[in-house]
């Protein structure tokens, strides 16, 4: 930090300070240079302040994004950051008495204190003397000596997650031993929606149109290492953010002026990501983060990009493997048949060891049994619903306790290509042309507000998901000057689970759109599509091949369409099959072909056969060549991907 | 307007399924016994009593984007750290009690490392030895109670000199 104020600053926030200078003359004559100061120096458009303030330029001036009204000290602090500046000062000021330490602006404000003191020369010992024990606990027990940012991957079992989240970690100062750092120790800071509906729709409609209270939340961060790494089998990534250590202690301050507050909360775009850049924004005014993010829609997987916008920001990237991927690393460090005394382990603790099996080696194959029992009852486990499974676990720890040999902590290392800073943008659009058997030659329009579909490119993605927001294709054939919605999706989802020996889950898929039937239903027409399906799923064949073979139920509606009796509606059943077939990084060509059953429509059935390649030749830019056949169809185009 | 009518759409349809969960959320985190009261660690300890697992459901089911958590840092009621020996175990017992078993059973472990800071130890690779040791003593059975559980870890770690945990 080269700002002057820095040292005055750090000492003002480590010494916690509390005055004991009582003070003379009234507050508002003592505030009244402060004041003058501030309005001279134009301190109020000072960016460290707009953004302690979350005031931002929209179309109706500078807003803050706060809705709470105690985070305004000020009658217009929510529209004029000058007001609620000079209401700080005087609130500071203030000999009270308050009704309770949160009615102190100088309890209640801690961060806007440090900022105040920093760059307006305010003295809080020549303040009334207070004090603030809620504030002086919070910040006993974070103890903030570091922060990270922690994404944990994405979750397609939970819609509401299934972007992935992101929270803060504030790493406590001390607690290390033997070199290393208890994280489990540490406080994790998030923010969410505070959910008051068990109403779906509702509970929908409010999250998109900011209905839901937003707020910031502290736990102890094994919580949340419990919650995904072990119930949710989720990966984390945790960024160590390169804070100087003022601004560490302005953003646990700055957090807990968020704590007591709250802002609206829209799903799509001022949702968790969003404000935790905010906050970190607020806490070091060099950063530049929200500018980097999507105006639409901020996703989990844009916030640590953000991050890699700021050079130097992030010291280190550590990875904290899921209990699935715990097993899998162990499962791989044993032979076929240890494997095969795991798995049976896991299911009959009292099972012999094979002969000859050393000690060391039947801890290995005891501690993977155990991964593999929690990942395979972990979910009941902790709901304590399974008391078979919980005997099962407690007779395979009493046999591993058994053998006293310490375990070799277990070391997976981070997987380079699934680092979700690395990934494509979520943002796709293309252009390409084509020719169609219908109408003859046209022009394609691809775009897709988020995130991921299994052509693109995998660097920093789930090797085996598809997720997507809004995909839509636009057709123009200028010899019949016809414009044509080619498909569309609300949501798309692919959920391909690789089958193992241990792992049986099946795979689905599922989307809500619009799309042009092409065949004998009503040729050429647009009708409202759902499609829901389930099946098997198999990753990794000879290498480079992923398989999906699934049955498939289909609703098309359509007021042109021969559906269901006459009716505009058709139910289409049928089985369906995808290929995907890797070339390194760089090409992904994908095969997918269906066939349905139309009971009681007409024509009685149909069917579609489609192949895709794409070439990934940079991160942001690939090439697309697609074909496709239906009853009425036959077209391919060649075109170009952008994303970002 | 900042979102279009047709992402409106999408959503409502696409979050259906979490509405379900969000529901268990909000009835089960708004419950609250109070019974460790201020001096609980993180949001557990307010939300539950004494149920095994019962912590880490309310861990479990705080999800996503949605998550629903019954207090904020102004009410600050977490105390998780060095030095707090039996209140800092029995907190840390209840929300990681399935992976504390497990890191015991192998004497080695994260959740044994956190056990080491907390109760001020001296060696992480003794503590977990000793912890190993006494497996059958700490956990004699799947349905041990929490307070059972605590009390055999402090019993552990602060009967045995060589280990050189702090004073409980």
């Amino acid at each position: 930090m080269a700002s002057p104020g820095a040292a005055l600053l750090l000492f003002l926030l480590v010494a916690s300070p509390v005055a004991d200078v009582a003070p003379g003359g009234a507050p508002a004559a003592q505030a009244a240079p402060l004041v003058a100061r501030a309005r001279a120096s134009r301190l109020a458009e000072d960016p460290g302040w707009l953004r302690l303030g979350h005031w931002r330029r929209g179309l109706r001036g500078l807003r803050s994004e706060v809705d709470g009204r105690e985070f305004f000290l000020a009658k217009t602090g929510k529209i004029d950051p000058a007001a609620e500046l000079e209401a700080t000062i005087e609130g500071l000021f203030s000999p009270g008495p308050f009704a309770e330490e949160l009615a102190d602006p100088f309890c209640r404000f801690p961060a806007r204190v440090a900022f105040l003191a920093a760059r307006l020369g305010l003295d809080p010992a020549a303040l009334p003397p207070r004090s603030c024990p809620k504030l002086d606990d919070f910040l006993a027990r974070v103890r903030p000596g570091g922060v990270t940012l922690v994404f944990s991957s994405y979750y397609l079992n939970n819609p509401s997650s299934s972007f992935g989240h992101t929270l803060l970690r504030l790493d406590k100062a001390e607690g290390a031993l033997e070199g290393k750092h208890f994280e489990l120790l540490d406080y994790g800071v998030d923010y969410a929606a505070t959910v008051d509906t068990s109403n779906a729709i509702l509970y929908a409609v409010k999250g998109l149109f900011g209905l839901f209270k937003g707020e910031f939340k502290h736990y102890a961060y094994y919580y949340k290492v419990r919650q995904y790494g072990d119930f949710e089998s989720r990966d984390l990534w945790e960024y160590d953010l390169a804070l100087a250590p003022e601004e560490t202690q302005l953003l646990a301050r700055h957090l807990w002026e968020l704590g007591g507050t709250w802002f609206a909360y829209w799903y799509l775009d001022e949702n968790c990501s969003y404000h935790v850049l905010g906050a970190l924004e607020a806490a070091a005014p060099r950063l530049d983060l929200l500018s980097h993010v999507g105006r639409a829609v901020v996703l989990p997987s844009d916030t640590v990009k953000a991050l890699y916008a700021n050079a130097g920001l992030v010291r280190a990237v550590h990875y904290r493997p899921s209990i699935r991927t715990q097993f899998e690393a162990r499962a791989r460090a044993l032979d076929a048949l240890e494997l095969r005394t795991a798995v049976e382990l896991a299911g009959r603790p009292a099972a012999p060891f094979p002969d000859a099996l050393a000690p060391e080696r039947r801890v290995a194959v005891l501690d993977a049994a155990q991964d593999l029992l929690d990942l395979r009852h972990g979910r009941k486990l902790v709901m304590g619903e399974d008391p078979a499974a919980a005997q099962l676990r407690q007779a395979l720890l009493e046999r591993r306790a058994e053998i006293p040999v310490p375990s070799v902590a277990l070391e997976v290392p981070a997987p380079e290509v699934r680092r979700p800073d690395q990934g494509h943008g979520s943002f796709r659009a293309g252009l390409a042309g084509g020719a169609s058997r219908a109408y003859g030659g046209y022009a394609a329009l691809d775009g897709r507000l988020a995130l991921h579909d299994l052509a693109d490119p995998l660097r920093g993605y789930p090797p085996t998901a598809q997720i997507e927001f809004l995909p839509t294709r636009l057709r123009y054939y200028p010899e019949h000057q016809r414009l044509e919605l080619d498909d569309v999706s609300l949501v798309k989802v692919v959920s391909l689970n690789p089958v193992s020996r241990w792992d049986q889950r099946p795979s689905w898929r599922m989307r809500v759109g619009a799309t042009t039937v092409r065949d004998g239903g009503c040729a050429g027409c647009l009708a409202g599509a759902i499609e829901l399906g389930g099946g098997l799923g198999a990753a990794n064949l000879a290498g480079p091949v992923d398989l999906l073979a699934l049955g498939d139920a289909e609703l098309l509606g359509s007021p042109r369409l021969d559906g269901i009796r006459g009716a505009g509606v058709r139910l289409g059943l049928g089985p369906s099959a995808l290929v995907r077939i890797r070339a390194g990084e760089r090409a992904v060509l994908l095969a997918e072909a269906r066939w349905r059953y139309l009971p009681f429509a007409v024509p009685e059935q149909t069917w579609t056969v489609s192949g895709t390649l794409r070439l990934h030749l940079a991160r942001a830019l690939s090439l697309a060549l697609e074909a496709r056949a239906a009853p009425e169809e036959r077209d391919v185009q060649a075109g170009v991907l952008v994303y970002r | 307007m900042r979102s279009s009518l047709a992402l409106a759409i999408a959503a409502v349809v696409f979050a259906f399924p979490a509405a379900a969960q969000s529901r268990a959320q909000t009835e089960s985190a708004i419950k609250g016994t109070g019974k460790y009261g201020a001096a609980g660690c993180g949001l557990g300890s307010m939300a539950f009593g004494d149920t095994p697992g019962a912590v880490q459901i309310l861990a479990a089911t705080t999800n996503g984007l949605f998550g629903t958590q019954t207090f904020g840092i102004t009410t600050g009621t977490s105390n998780c750290g060095p030095g707090l020996f039996a209140m800092g175990t029995k907190n840390f017992v209840e929300a990681n009690r399935e992976a504390l078993a497990k890191d015991i059973s192998r004497g080695e472990g994260e959740a044994i490392g956190a056990l080491t800071v907390i109760n001020a130890c001296g060696d992480s690779h003794k503590v977990g030895a000793a912890l190993q040791k006494n497996f059958k003593t700490i956990f004699p059975s799947e349905s041990a109670s929490n307070d059972d559980v605590t009390r055999a870890i402090l019993e552990t770690l602060h009967g045995d000199q060589s280990l050189g945990c702090g004073k409980s």
